[in-house]
């Protein structure tokens, strides 16, 4: 019983570490802050399934050391890539400035907390900063979404997003086999691949990532 | 002998009709007379009181398998499709020949075959599926023959018209078979009354069925499409197509159960198509207009008899009486307007052949130039306007004579047919004002512009088969009692209660008062022909008003004819007018312009519709290809569920 406050009170710290990066990925005014924050938490969200394991299973190790390299590593090093050979320029371009998109995620945030209460959840997971978190993240993607303009601050979005998904996805962790995990880590990856190639498209096509310039496609 | 090898060569003429029609020009038009003349003689031997043909095969389409069925409702409609299509086809061999129109020519050749095809593939068909399909076939090959002359842009605002009005009874269709189809279990078509609920089923078949056959308010595709085809194609629309809405409505309303609310309905409806139809044909300047809004009105007339045996039928079918003779009148209708209608239009499309126009103010005198013409619209003026001793007398007046029984036997029904015939009465008198608007107007009176001094009348391929319809017309009214039978089994398979009725007895009467009306008329005309012969022909100015020398422009304008009886619709018909009075001593201009628009199109449905266009293009707006935007939409639309998924969970 103490063993699981305690880990209980780690995973808390560290959901409560997503959260602030969620904030910081909202501040940043670089692309390469951005990516490196988007890792930080795909990393931070890998080490999870092994803390709520009371003892070791292989099968939560392989997901979450794949959940690990895929977000914390390969995801980021394709995003820099991309950013490297289409010579994007590092700023964000915000369509909604920082210091909104802030107050949008905070006040996302608390209304997560405030809404995590009213739903009925079961009492082993109302402690637990696992659902408000999940959706501060997704809250957070959205201001993403619609508040940044270049593709790649775009992809960050998503990726955000997808991190309050899999944070969602935790409470079910013995109950989801692991052939979905790896199907919705491989889902985020081709997203990642395609989305790279659509990248360097757009830039050649368009001479700008700036995906408001994407409505003259429009019918 | 049964009708199915005369079918079966029908057939085959008019799908070779559709192959060669485009490059062989005699040998298409042979074909599709022999055709014609195949599916007349298939109706007759039905309407003799043949068997009721049918024929299955296993052959399969659309997963149905093929069923026709040739009964005596269907082959009365046959008939008209053979006459109507036989006389238009040889009426365009001339009318719109390939040495005037060398492109549309060949195309109207293959649509005519491919109509026709469709039209005898719908009255034949015992399957609502087929039924369907033969709907929006003969719907299309109809749009491609109104816009034969598609180069004008008038005719393809018509024919963009026409499609969409069609599309838009074909939805009330789709709803009604797929409706049918479910509830029955099948797609077979047949007698169905004894399934009560499928009663409400007829509101759909009536929206439908009635915009094709173009009762109002629904008739707004209907002046245009037709004032604006080659006259051919005008009179095979009014004629035959916008008889089969007809059709599909008796069809329908004899198989299925019906409402008395929906009988009082037709009825209803009927009595304001005919009253409204009349009006504006009254009003319009436009002969061609003139004649489709003179449609209009008698699809009421054809309503009115239809909606009164719906109502004897819900009333108890054995005792009222009344009811057959308003169905018989209303059946006996379609074949009599299809005749004198397309006999009118052929003569139109002959004066517009010779003089470009269809404005009757441009016109006048033409009966000079053109005799035959003007004798044979003249007589078909005379049958549609309702006079004895013509076919439109015979069968109005058994519509009559249904509503007034109806009045003598005191039912309630009696409180609906004495207004009834109070409109019927005005419509005719103002369907008799209204054609002798028409001919005096074109023909009468001294010719008012260059083409119509010109003018010249039509040849033989035009005149034959104006002759072939006028001699239709004279026949059903000289002899009503040979027609009567083939009606009455119509009748008796709309209804099984009513079949083998004798006669009313004053139709043998009617015959002999038609045809003693008919000699005296003739010996009349021959007597005054004697005499002017006798007493030598002076010509001279009729009364000149005074003026010392009086021009072709001082006679009556077609305007200036209507005025006081438009003058009596004006609330419906809502003309525009634009006066510009002389003043001074000498004054320099006058003007006056007056216009009748179309007042469901322009003052209903495109106020409407401009609301509608408004709206749409203001929510287009949202849509503007910004990726950012339509992610804040789906999140306005999560975090709006989620509000309401909250507000309703609580207790």
């Amino acid at each position: 019983m103490e063993r699981r406050c305690r880990v209980s009170g780690t995973l808390n710290l560290l959901i409560g570490l997503a959260m602030g990066l969620n904030l910081l990925a909202l501040a940043s005014s670089r692309l390469p802050t951005l990516i490196g924050a988007v890792a930080v938490q795909g990393v931070v969200l890998g080490v999870m399934p092994l803390l709520m394991e009371h003892q070791f299973d292989w099968i939560v190790a392989l997901v979450a050391l794949g959940t690990m390299a895929v977000k914390g590593f390969v995801i980021p090093g394709l995003l820099r890539r991309a950013m490297r050979t289409a010579s994007v320029d590092r700023e964000v371009e915000p369509s909604i400035g920082f210091v909104a998109s802030l107050l949008l995620g905070s006040g996302g945030t608390i209304a997560a907390v405030a809404l995590s209460r009213a739903l009925p959840l079961l009492p082993e997971h109302a402690g637990s900063l696992l659902v408000p978190g999940s959706i501060a993240s997704v809250l957070t993607g959205f201001v993403l979404l619609i508040g940044r303009s270049k593709a790649i601050s775009q992809v960050c979005g998503y990726l955000v997003l997808e991190n309050g998904i899999y944070l969602f996805g935790l409470l079910l962790i013995h109950a989801t086999p692991l052939l979905v995990e790896a199907g919705i880590l491989l889902d985020v990856t081709v997203g990642i691949f395609v989305t790279g190639i659509i990248v360097d498209r757009i830039q050649r096509a368009f001479d700008s990532l700036d995906t408001r310039k994407l409505n003259v496609l429009r019918e | 002998m049964t009708p199915g090898p005369l079918l079966l060569l029908a057939a085959t003429t008019l799908v070779a009709g559709i192959v060669i029609g485009p490059r062989a020009r005699s040998a298409w038009l042979a074909n599709t007379l022999a055709g014609a003349l195949a599916l007349v003689a298939a109706a007759i031997l039905i309407l003799l009181g043949g068997p009721v043909w049918e024929w299955r095969s296993v052959f399969l389409i659309g997963g149905e398998p093929l069923h026709f069925r040739l009964d005596s409702l269907s082959a009365l409609f046959l008939a008209l499709v053979g006459v109507v299509g036989g006389a238009s086809t040889a009426y365009a061999h001339e009318y719109w020949s390939d040495r005037d129109r060398p492109h549309s020519a060949p195309q109207g050749r293959r649509w005519s075959s491919a109509m026709l095809l469709s039209m005898v593939t719908l009255l034949l068909s015992a399957n609502g599926l087929h039924f369907f399909i033969a709907w929006e076939l003969f719907a299309l090959s109809a749009y491609f023959l109104i816009t034969l002359d598609r180069g004008r842009r008038e005719v393809r605002a018509a024919g963009w018209l026409y499609l969409a009005a069609s599309h838009a009874g074909t939805v009330c269709l789709f709803a009604f078979f797929a409706a049918l189809a479910s509830r029955t279990g099948s797609w077979e078509l047949g007698p169905m009354r004894e399934h009560a609920e499928l009663a409400p089923l007829f509101w759909l078949a009536l929206a439908g069925f009635g915009l094709k056959a173009g009762m109002f308010p629904l008739h707004i595709w209907l002046p245009s499409a037709h004032a604006n085809a080659p006259s051919h194609v005008s009179a095979l629309m009014s004629g035959v197509a916008i008889k089969m809405g007809i059709y599909g409505l008796v069809r329908f309303s004899g198989w299925l159960p019906v409402s008395a609310a929906a009988g009082w309905t037709v009825a209803g409806i009927g009595a304001v198509t005919a009253l409204l139809g009349i009006a504006f044909a009254f009003a319009q300047n436009d002969f061609k207009r003139l004649l489709a809004y003179c449609s209009v009105e008698n699809i009421g007339i054809i309503l009115v008899g239809l909606g009164f045996a719906l109502v004897a039928e819900s009333q108890g079918a054995s005792l009222s009486v009344w009811g057959r003779l308003a169905l018989a009148g209303a059946l006996l209708h379609v074949w009599n307007h299809g005749l004198f209608k397309s006999l009118l239009f052929f003569g139109a499309g002959s004066v517009l052949h010779t003089t470009g126009t269809r404005e009757m103010s441009r016109l006048g005198g033409l009966w000079r130039a053109m005799p035959w013409t003007a004798g044979l619209f003249a007589l078909g003026a005379l049958a549609i306007s309702g006079l004895p001793p013509l076919n439109g007398f015979v069968s109005e007046w058994l519509v009559y004579l249904g509503l007034l029984d109806a009045v003598t036997n005191h039912g309630s029904a009696a409180w609906a047919a004495m207004p009834a015939i109070i409109v019927l009465g005005t419509t005719g008198a103002l369907a008799l004002a209204s054609f002798v608007k028409a001919g005096s107007m074109i023909f009468l009176g001294s010719p008012r512009t260059k083409p119509a001094r010109l003018a010249h009348e039509c040849g033989p391929w035009m005149r034959a088969p104006m002759l072939a319809l006028a001699l239709g017309c004279v026949a059903i009214g000289l002899a009503p009692a040979i027609f009567w039978p083939t009606v009455a089994r119509a009748v008796g398979v709309w209804q099984p209660a009513w079949t083998g009725i004798d006669a009313p007895a004053p139709l043998f009467a009617l015959g002999w008062v038609q045809l003693s009306l008919a000699a005296l008329a003739c010996a009349a005309v021959a007597a005054l022909w004697w005499q002017a012969r006798a007493n030598g022909l002076r010509r001279a100015l009729t009364w000149d008003c005074g003026y010392a020398v009086p021009t072709a422009h001082m006679q009556y304008t077609a305007g200036s004819f209507a005025g006081i009886g438009a003058g009596w619709f004006a609330w419906i018909l809502q003309p525009e007018r634009r006066l510009h009075r002389p003043r001074g001593l000498f004054p320099t201009d006058a003007i006056r312009l007056e216009r009748i628009p179309e007042t469901v199109l322009e003052r209903v449905i495109g106020p409407v519709a401009s609301v509608i266009m408004r709206v749409s293009t203001a929510v287009r707006r949202l849509q503007h290809g910004h990726l950012h935007y339509y992610i804040a939409y789906l999140l306005m639309g999560l975090s709006a569920l989620g509000t309401f998924v909250a507000l309703g969970s609580k207790p």
